[in-house]
């Protein structure tokens, strides 16, 4: 099986490593920002994030040196970072790992950040629910304020950086990062419309840079080795540097593997993953987390970069690849995402409010045998009417699941809905439409 | 008033924003955290330092599931039931638990020890089945680890087999 | 909204309809404007875009998928489709499917029908709900308010409702509870709304999710008759309409954009209309025989009233007759008032409630600047770049001009300087002084010291207009030079404030290029008001301010028609148009067109007309609509001044205290049923309209003195109420301003140079010196006696919805206070001073600040009695809203 240099769990990887400033240190930790104090100038570190290609992790997959670019030079008020670690995407486990087990790689990547960007204050927006990732966290804030990495004049440089963890309260929405920063001025998280993007009206309506984790945590390295090195790593031009993908569900050895942009699903979820956990053949599984298409076997030999994954349909989105053996229910599928999709939806837009709710029920129904032959001509129209005409890609995400398992497992709702005519509809069966 | 009682905790939330409202959300964990709850008196209080209407904070709360407007048992077990989750045997996790505890989800034990609720994602989708027991996770359940972990929380109100920090896979030793 | 700042224009194409634009405008606005009208629910011209219904989606050229028309600006060239988008058409078509799909369709019940968004769309787009099967979402009902009713079944979710509450009115009283599908909208927990009732979530929702209980279930829409009318309450004059079926009224609301109020509307405006319908209103006149009323003809009652006026004139001479009449009638109606007391009595011994504070700010206005009106008008509230209001609690006593305050502030970014006794605190009715970025809180007592302060920190930072410095180097010198002589120790003790606090106020004053004052009754009915109104002036002179564009003093009038009521004479010694009585030209002018002498003799003041008829000078008063035993305290002598009259006539809508004592009662006509004019606190003339037929065989006002007039052989007759409009307009040429918007009255150049040259040193060294403070003893508070927002006078207290908000007095004091004197909220207490002793419940508000209690005049019933009165030098208007009192408990003995 082919070995794969690993860049973002390269530390934490090394037996006894805990995350600590002093093992971060010892691994050549802020070793970067050292050098970006003593030699660079912003424009340099932003053109050298450039160069290396890198592209978001948290699932829009935009050019992160190009984002960093439209902030604007001149603004005379203050500018923000802010670190996405909502991570609530299901099927995506790989930030809350970079979190626990390696905190300063990211945060020497937000301070190097904030310097390319010319913002004096960061907010970490960790989900909730991750208590003993805030600990860490704020743990390893406090270290790093202490030795002078974060704080007023770091290293001597006369840098001001302040990074504050600032929790979330439950809300998947809250990873989209207009409504992350509604959620952050300690209102509802709903998204606002674009435009104005953040770059210009973020948070507090000033300038505003939204990163994942992930992507914050692989610019020391570039920094260290260069945006060229970076970008000579996976499938250019366009697919740069290696990505943590989450493996989950029916395969022996689910979990993190980050490997270079470009390697087939095939050897992700059969050499690295160990195949499936049962005898039981691959029937279907989901590239990019739950707002990605689902794809089937015949696309085992994609390679998983945005532009093949893209042409076949789907996304990487958020690198949560979900496997599904033979005999899982598509339309028991799409209807547990279908759960989630309706109960996280903030219900601003009419489309995603009312148009969840009734997808769910309708797939309730043909679910419980009470399914009509219209009701997938409903499906389809109800997913056309939702997609494209609301606020953010919320919209998209939702109906991903029911348009993909429709595209290719048509007939598992067929046969439902046949048996459901066959049968006569029993009361007890009819589910109930609770909040 | 809870405020006041953690005075310095407050103050040190407040100077992380230019905004005070930022700290709402905050303020009402840290509320939770002292009355397993929000209550109304919190919610009240926190209006009041933040400058804003009750409603203004009511509205805030309403939309984040984390925040309980009534009280709950002393361990809030929250099941994963999402997809990644369900593919490996969550809802057994929530039968077995039917089973040991006697609750349904949305239920409390006769003893107040423990309410049981299903969740959506938690963030273990490759170590599920898995629980959220207040402020730990509780990964690769089995029959056998839930009975352990219910008698260690009743007996002990911690458990060894918490999750510490995340790596999964573990390196092979070499 | 505000006239906007250098706007360069924008073409664009809309349904292949040209339309050029200033450059922001929005797409929906842009489409408006050429006719093509987007369909939507959550867009509000009031509020800003939140985009969330999907329903103004429109196709634009060389944009990737559909866009909503309410969130996205204009661009120069831009091609937009709308009607013309067969793809716009199927989203809008299918947004519809989506609201229906959970829409209860219970149109038949629902109080909207007829006028709904939702309704009239889904016919326009044929949508239905026929593909969905399944199950809707429905909330337990929940009481949510006794005035305004929720259907949350009904709701689409635009938020605008909790948008305008917190956007336009800052009260932020709603909110969106829960997420998706099932968010409601609700107050606070379970607890019922706590708000302003301002009405602006029932007029705001598009479908009828939020609706009046009022009127709940009485009508539908397209029975009602629409009258456009005036609110007859407070000075803002803000346009309703009122809805009525077949003579009964069913609710008052106001359209959108329309008069001063734009459409909004305080409690007052919105549940106050049943004053009009009350079961007490006087339906026949009355004579008193002995202890008792008699109900009696109209011919029997005016008979009796003529022959006995004329009897004491003869006997005794016309000015043994006074006339007092309400700012609550119409411009016509006051105007043959004062006709008929001059002309056909012959006295000019007339007074009006003008007299209660408004006239401080006219005659400072007319002394200073020659105008009796603003020199700015709501239009300038709004662009202004620094307001400074003083002693006005502007929400409560004109809650519509406090919006247009609060426009400036968080629309437009205006610079707010508040000299108040309200502290800022959040609170269920908004407070200006949270807007404030000077708030200088001062003790009621303590406005003339932060005034000088103002002054002094203006006069300090060389803040004084060099052009007036060389048109007028005597009055600078000599304001310098008084202003110099106080110190700034001595303003820090009086107002408690540093001097800092003024400094850094009068910069950002100074600075101001549009700065307004504003201030109502904390100044304009507090002792040394009209001289203080004066600095004011002086402090707009001093800066350069009184004569510059959109710059000017704004005096609040409290009633609705205060403001006319000065302008049609209602003061004695005023004649219509504001000419003073000593102007013979002016009289001569009079006397020739009515074809009668108007008497020299000068006319007298209420006060006055209080000690005439104490001593037995004066025999007989004819009061209209006025309460004036309730109006003052017994230390007025008031009492015993009309017990001494020998015949009191008064003029009414009910049996008041006063008109108890009368010996002819009166039935008048409300503001709802008769046509006629008000003149708003702008001095805007604004037309009032018959909405009902008049109550029981009640007459407009001016109709009795018409008759009077007849009676006493010296008839003065009109056919209806134009006709006397006519009259008044070839009298007054000035008083033509019906229209949109008033034109500001200008500042005249003589009378400011009088005023600079000569006459302000006249009393300087009076107005420039402190107040004397009253002696706060050991234990003394001060008791501020003052406008609620959910009442006007007493004549709300006959309002059935206002009461259901608020129908007891309170004695609001701060919990701080409270506790120091051991009480607990509603706790009945003993309040007293050397006037007497009183009991009262009393409730906390954080915004009352520590020393001060607040009681609301219109339950002043009792707690008047504690309440000191004294009276104007200058103006004659009596100062009876303060008191030194003290707090104890009820000792049980
Ligand atoms: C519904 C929704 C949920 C999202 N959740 C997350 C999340 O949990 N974590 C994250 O990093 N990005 C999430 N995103 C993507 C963010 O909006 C944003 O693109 C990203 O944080 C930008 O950072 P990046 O450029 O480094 O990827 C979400 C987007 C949407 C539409
Ligand atoms: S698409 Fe859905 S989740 Fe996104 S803003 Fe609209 S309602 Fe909220
Ligand atoms: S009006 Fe534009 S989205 Fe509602």
């Amino acid at each position: 099986m082919a070995q794969y240099e690993k860049i973002l769990l390269k530390n934490m990887e090394q037996p006894g490593y805990t995350g600590s400033l002093a093992d971060y240190e010892r691994a050549d930790g802020y070793q970067a920002l050292r050098h970006v104090l003593k030699e660079m100038q912003p424009d340099q570190v932003i053109e050298e994030v450039k160069t290396s290609g890198l592209r978001g992790r948290g699932g829009a997959g935009f050019p992160a040196g190009v984002k960093w670019g439209f902030i604007p030079k001149d603004h005379p008020g203050p500018k923000y970072l802010c670190c996405n670690a909502d991570e609530s995407e299901p099927g995506t486990f790989k930030d809350r790992q970079l979190m626990e087990r390696d905190p300063h790689q990211m945060l020497e990547g937000m301070v190097i950040t904030c310097f390319a960007i010319g913002a004096q204050t960061a907010y970490i927006y960790i989900r909730g629910e991750f208590r003993l990732g805030t600990k860490i966290l704020e743990q390893a804030v406090q270290e790093a304020r202490t030795a002078g990495y974060i704080g007023e004049n770091i290293l001597g440089s006369g840098l001001t950086v302040n990074i504050y963890v600032h929790p979330g309260a439950g809300a998947y929405i809250c990873g989209e990062e207009t409504a992350l920063l509604e959620s952050l001025e300690g209102k509802r998280g709903m998204p606002r419309f674009k435009p104005p993007f953040p770059a210009t009206h973020g948070l507090y309506q000033m300038p505003t840079v939204v990163n994942n984790v992930e992507t914050l945590a692989n610019i020391p390295h570039i920094i260290n080795r260069g945006g060229a090195w970076f970008a000579s790593i996976g499938s250019q031009p366009k697919s740069c540097g290696t990505r943590i993908f989450c493996l989950s569900g029916h395969v022996k050895r689910p979990g993190n593997y980050e490997v270079p942009l470009g390697i087939p699903f095939r050897e992700l979820i059969y050499d690295l993953g160990g195949g499936m956990r049962s005898d039981k053949p691959l029937k279907a599984f989901i590239p990019g987390g739950a707002s990605a298409p689902f794809l089937t076997p015949d696309h085992l030999d994609v390679k998983m970069d945005f532009e093949s994954v893209a042409m076949a349909g789907s996304m990487l989105g958020s690198g949560g690849v979900t496997v599904m053996e033979e005999g899982t229910s598509m339309v028991w599928a799409a209807l547990r995402l279908m759960e989630f999709f309706y109960h996280e939806s903030c219900g601003k837009c009419t489309p995603c409010r009312e148009g969840s709710s009734w997808l769910l029920q309708t797939l309730q129904r043909i679910w419980g045998k009470q399914g009509r032959p219209e009701d997938i001509g409903i499906l389809e129209e109800l997913c056309g009417n939702i997609a494209g005409r609301t606020i953010c890609a919320f919209g998209e995400a939702e109906v991903a699941p029911i348009q993909s398992t429709l595209r290719h497992w048509r007939d598992e709702y067929e046969t439902l809905i046949r048996e459901a005519q066959a049968t006569r509809p029993r009361k007890k069966d009819i589910p109930v439409f609770t909040h | 008033m809870l405020l006041s009682k953690f005075q310095t905790e407050v103050e040190e939330i407040l100077s992380h924003y230019p905004v005070k409202r930022s700290a709402l959300l905050p303020l009402l964990n840290l509320a939770q955290r002292e009355d397993g709850f929000v209550s109304e008196s919190a919610m009240r209080d926190i209006a009041k330092v933040l400058d804003l209407t009750p409603p203004q904070v009511f509205e805030t709360v309403t939309f984040y599931t984390m925040f309980n407007l009534k009280p709950i048992g002393k361990f809030h077990l929250q099941v994963c039931k999402s997809l990644m989750c369900a593919l490996v045997g969550s809802d057994d996790v929530v039968r077995w638990i039917k089973t040991k505890l006697g609750i349904a989800p949305g239920h409390t034990t006769q003893d107040n020890n423990f309410t049981l609720s299903v969740v959506e994602c938690l963030g273990s989708c490759g170590t599920g089945p898995m629980m959220q027991v207040n402020d730990d996770f509780y990964e690769q359940l089995t029959e056998e680890k839930l009975g352990r972990i219910f008698d260690d929380l009743a007996r002990d109100g911690t458990c060894p087999l918490k999750t510490g920090p995340f790596m999964y896979p573990l390196p092979l030793a070499k | 909204m505000a006239a906007s700042t250098t706007t360069d224009m924008i073409t664009l194409t809309i349904d292949g309809k040209t339309a050029t634009v200033p450059k922001d405008t929005l797409v929906i606005e842009a489409a408006r404007q050429v006719g093509v009208m987007v369909p939507h629910f959550c867009y509000h011209p009031k509020l800003s875009p939140d985009a969330n219904c999907r329903m103004c989606l429109v196709e634009i050229e060389k944009m990737p998928r559909l866009q909503t028309s309410c969130s996205t600006p204009v661009a120069e060239g831009m091609v937009v489709k709308s009607e013309s988008s067969a793809q716009a058409q199927d989203a809008r078509k299918s947004v519809l499917d989506f609201i229906l799909a959970n829409h209860p369709l219970d149109c038949p019940v629902c109080d909207q029908g007829g006028r709904c968004d939702l309704q009239d769309f889904s016919h326009e787009y044929t949508a239905t709900t026929s593909r969905f099967n399944e199950l809707k979402r429905v909330f337990q009902k929940e009481f949510f308010s006794p005035l305004i009713e929720t259907q949350m079944n009904r709701c689409v979710q635009c938020l605008r409702c909790v948008r305008y509450c917190d956007q336009v009115m800052d009260v932020k009283a709603l909110a969106p509870v829960g997420r998706g599908t099932l968010t409601e909208i609700k107050a606070f927990g379970t607890h019922e709304l706590d708000c302003e009732f301002c009405g602006g979530c029932v007029q705001i929702c598009p479908v009828g999710a939020i609706t009046s209980r009022l009127s709940m279930y009485e009508f539908r829409p397209w029975m009602l008759k629409r009258t456009d009318s005036v609110c007859g309450f407070c000075g803002d004059g803000c346009q309703i309409t009122f809805q009525t079926k077949n003579e009964t009224l069913i609710e008052v609301n106001s359209t959108h954009g329309a008069g001063r109020n734009n459409g909004d509307l305080c409690a007052r405006g919105y549940f106050g209309y049943h004053v009009s319908v009350h079961p007490d209103r006087l339906t026949t006149p009355l004579i008193r025989e002995g202890s008792v009323f008699r109900e009696v003809t109209w011919e029997e009652a005016l008979e009796l009233v003529a022959q006995r006026l004329s009897e004491i004139k003869t006997t005794h001479g016309p000015d043994a007759i006074g006339g007092l009449i309400t700012g609550r009638c119409t411009n016509e109606d006051v105007y043959v008032f004062q006709k008929f007391m001059r002309g056909v009595i012959g006295t000019n011994r007339i007074d009006s409630s003008v007299r209660y504070g408004h006239l401080n700010g006219v005659h400072a206005m007319q002394r200073v600047q020659g105008t009796h009106r603003w020199t700015v008008n709501f239009e300038d509230v709004v662009s202004a770049d620094v307001l400074l209001l003083v002693g006005t609690n502007i929400t409560e006593t004109n809650p519509i001009t406090g919006l247009k305050v609060k426009e400036a502030v968080k629309r437009h970014g205006a610079k707010l300087i508040t000299i108040e006794t309200l502290e800022p605190a959040i609170g269920a009715i908004s407070n200006i002084v949270n807007l404030s970025q000077h708030h200088l809180g001062v003790k009621p007592t303590a406005y003339g010291s932060a005034i000088l302060g103002m002054l002094k920190g203006v006069i300090e930072q060389n803040g004084i207009d060099p052009d007036l410095q060389t048109m007028a180097p005597e009055y600078c010198k000599d304001i310098t030079a008084h202003i110099q002589a106080i110190s700034w120790s001595e303003i820090e003790e009086q107002t408690g404030l540093t001097s800092s606090l003024f400094e850094k106020a009068a910069k950002v004053f100074v600075q101001g290029l549009k700065a307004v004052i504003l201030i109502g009754s904390g100044v304009l009915r507090t002792s040394g008001g009209f001289g203080m109104t004066v600095n004011l002036l002086d402090l707009l002179l001093m800066t350069g301010k009184l004569t510059k564009e959109g710059c000017g003093l704004a005096p609040l009038a409290e009633e609705n028609n205060d403001q006319g009521t000065f302008e049609m004479g209602g003061i004695g010694a005023m004649l219509p148009g504001g000419k003073s009585l000593g102007d013979t030209e002016a009289r001569n002018m009079f006397s020739q067109a009515w074809g009668r002498t108007v008497s020299d003799l000068p006319g007298s003041s209420l006060p006055q007309m209080i000690e005439e008829a104490t001593n037995g000078n004066l025999k007989s008063l004819f009061i209209v609509g006025e309460n004036p035993l309730a109006s003052l305290p017994p230390s007025s002598g008031i009492h015993q001044a009309l017990g001494n009259l020998e015949f009191l006539v008064c003029q009414e809508l009910f049996m008041t205290e006063t008109a108890q004592q009368a010996h002819v009662v009166l039935p008048a006509c409300s503001y709802a049923e008769k046509d006629g004019t008000f003149t708003n606190t702008e001095g805007h003339i604004q037309p009032v309209r018959k909405a009902i037929e008049p109550v029981g065989e009640s007459r407009p006002d001016w109709e009795v003195f018409s008759a009077l007039s007849v009676g006493m052989d010296d008839p003065m007759e009109y056919l209806d109420v134009k006709e006397i409009g006519k009259e008044i307009r070839n009298l007054l040429p000035g008083m033509r301003t019906l229209g949109p918007a008033p034109l500001p009255a200008q500042p005249d150049s003589s009378a400011i140079s009088r005023y600079v040259n000569s006459d302000y040193k006249r009393d300087l060294s009076a107005r420039y010196q402190l107040p004397p403070r009253m002696s706060s003893g050991q234990g003394h508070v001060v008791l501020m006696v003052s406008q609620s927002l959910f009442h006007s006078g007493k004549f709300s207290l006959k309002a059935k919805g206002l009461m259901q908000i608020q129908s007891e007095g309170k004695l609001f004091l701060h919990p701080k206070d409270a506790v120091r004197l051991g009480f607990d909220e509603g706790d009945r207490i003993r309040v007293f001073n050397g006037l007497g002793e009183v009991y009262t419940k009393v409730a906390f508000r954080e915004r009352t600040p520590e020393g001060v209690v607040v009681f609301p005049e219109h339950f002043d019933r009792e707690i008047r009695r504690l309440l000191p009165y004294t009276v104007d030098p200058e103006t004659q208007v009596p100062y009876c809203k303060l008191a030194e009192i003290q707090l104890g408990k009820i000792v049980a003995s």
